[in-house]
């Protein structure tokens, strides 16, 4: 379970990190979702295609806490972003160290350690109305759609 | 009126049609209209800088789709990059053929499953029941609608979203929701979910030295520095908040139908000078409703820029959300963003906006750009 690499559910998922922070958006689903510090940093290890442990052990590295605490933290939420279907376990169990640390989130400019703060994925749910496929029941002799229009 | 959209043997004779092949006879059926009603009406537009005509058999559509794009409108043009056919079939009697499709397949944003590809796309618009297909190929797109009386006021406000969408997005131009009001020099977008109120930030400016590009939907480009394009030339607000700007209580174009429809401003007849086709995007604003009296703007992330300005374009829009989102992506880097916390008082939005330009300006000047 430690070596377990996940990657992004792309192409249902898109996401940008922009400033250490993420914006990612469900286009099947209609939700999207915003991560910062301790969860972004997470987010960028998942893109980075690095392992579950590696996560953990960025995050031990740059925080202080108590490393059970931090391990129960990172594991809720990549179970979270999982049960979102937002991330997807890897097929492939190959490393690249070099790269995937190429593209960490910078949280070392401070030698001291900060204070972990769990990490907290915000959902937000208002645009998926706008997804929903309203089932087409009305239609003319012709076969056309035939519903009333819905304000806007 | 029945319950299924395709007979099981008329789904059996266009089981293999291709999407070009639909394409082709929805166009036939154009021509036969644009006969039947002794001829086209052409009208022609600069959006975005490329030369767009409307080619209207018969006039029952032109007071639904024309007024939105007056503040764009030119004289006609030898080659137009994109042309529009646009029918209906009660003022024409061409009767459109039978959908070839079956009910499931209508996809999110109203495309139409088997029916889209890298040439042809193919959308129904549910609600204003309307049918957009664009070749890219020939750079043609049409429009039918049953009947002229069926389109409802917001599409009236920002018609041919859809041909818009797909065909400039070819050319690196995405359509975004999102206000812009600004000065030839630089502005700013609004941006934000409905009822944020992009719209009440955009149309108090046009009581101000701001000019107006959009309330609802624009069109961004990044080269060579972020710009948008005014598209649309209408406002909305809802009826039961037209008393915040009394100045444009007078300039309600449908004040007979509030009870069913948001009040609609046809703003290139009442204020044609206050309308801007395009300006650099010099910030992003958040508008928030605060419930105080005073308008403030406070930094906020890229991030939460994005947020506001991407979900609600992408899931309104067919075509490739995925590219359209790092177009946005690119945008938020490039501009700083804002919240923009609106106060009661609305003749300080325009003053804060202001306020937020000439700094910027001084800012770049001292920079020497």
């Amino acid at each position: 379970m430690a070596s377990e690499r996940f990657t992004i559910n792309s192409p249902k998922v898109v996401h940008e990190i922009i400033d250490g922070e993420v914006v990612i958006v469900h286009l099947v689903k209609g939700h999207y979702y915003s991560l910062v510090k301790t969860g972004a940093e997470i987010w960028s290890g998942i893109e980075r295609g690095i392992s579950r442990k590696q996560i953990l052990e960025e995050m031990v590295s740059r925080y202080d806490g108590e490393p059970a605490e931090i391990e129960k933290a990172v594991n809720n939420m990549i179970e979270q972003l999982q049960e979102e279907e937002l991330i997807v376990v890897a097929q492939t169990d190959e490393s690249d160290s070099t790269t995937a640390a190429a593209g960490a989130i910078e949280a070392n400019a401070n030698p001291e350690k900060l204070s972990f703060e769990p990490p907290k994925l915000d959902k937000y749910t208002d645009m998926e109305d706008l997804l929903l496929l309203d089932p087409i029941h009305e239609v003319d002799e012709t076969g056309w759609p035939n519903v009333k229009p819905a304000a806007v | 009126m029945i319950n299924k959209l395709l007979l099981p043997d008329m789904a059996a004779k266009n089981a293999r049609m291709e999407p070009l092949e639909f394409f082709d006879e929805v166009c036939e059926k154009y021509g036969q209209a644009e006969a039947a009603g002794g001829g086209c009406v052409d009208r022609y537009y600069c959006i975005a800088g490329l030369a767009v005509r409307l080619r209207f058999a018969g006039e029952a559509l032109l007071p639904y789709i024309t007024p939105a794009l007056a503040h764009l409108a030119t004289g006609p043009v030898g080659e137009p990059a994109l042309t529009v056919c646009l029918w209906d079939s009660d003022s024409t009697n061409i009767v459109m053929q039978p959908p070839p499709w079956q009910a499931d397949d209508y996809r999110e944003g109203g495309e139409i499953r088997g029916f889209v590809d890298e040439r042809i796309h193919t959308i129904v618009q549910i609600g204003v029941n309307a049918l957009s297909v664009l070749d890219r190929e020939r750079n043609l797109g049409i429009y039918w609608v049953k009947t002229a009386k069926q389109i409802p006021y917001y599409e009236s406000g920002a018609p041919l979203r859809a041909i818009f969408h797909l065909w400039m997005s070819q050319r690196g131009i995405q359509l975004i929701h999102a206000g812009a009001v600004g000065l030839p020099s630089g502005g700013v977008l609004l941006v934000g979910k409905g009822g944020s109120g992009k719209s009440t930030t955009a149309l108090a400016c046009l009581n101000s030295e701001l000019f107006y590009a959009s309330d609802d939907y624009c069109l961004l480009a990044h080269h060579p520095t972020p710009t948008v394009f005014s598209i649309y030339s209408t406002g909305k607000k809802n009826a039961d908040d037209v008393g915040r700007l009394p100045f444009m209580v007078s300039h309600i174009s449908n004040p007979d139908r509030l009870g069913t429809e948001k009040a609609v401003y046809l703003l290139s007849e009442s204020f044609p000078d206050k309308l801007l086709p395009s300006f650099p995007i010099r910030a992003i604003l958040i508008p928030r409703i605060s419930g105080g009296r005073e308008t403030a703007l406070k930094p906020a992330s890229p991030a939460a820029g994005l947020a506001a300005l991407a979900p609600s374009t992408i899931f309104q829009l067919p075509g490739d959300r995925k590219k359209g989102f790092q177009t946005m992506g690119q945008l938020v880097r490039q501009v700083p963003c804002y919240q923009l916390n609106l106060g009661t008082d609305t003749g300080q939005i325009p003053e804060v906006i202001l306020d937020l330009l000439y700094t910027n300006q001084n800012s770049c000047r001292s920079k020497g750009h």
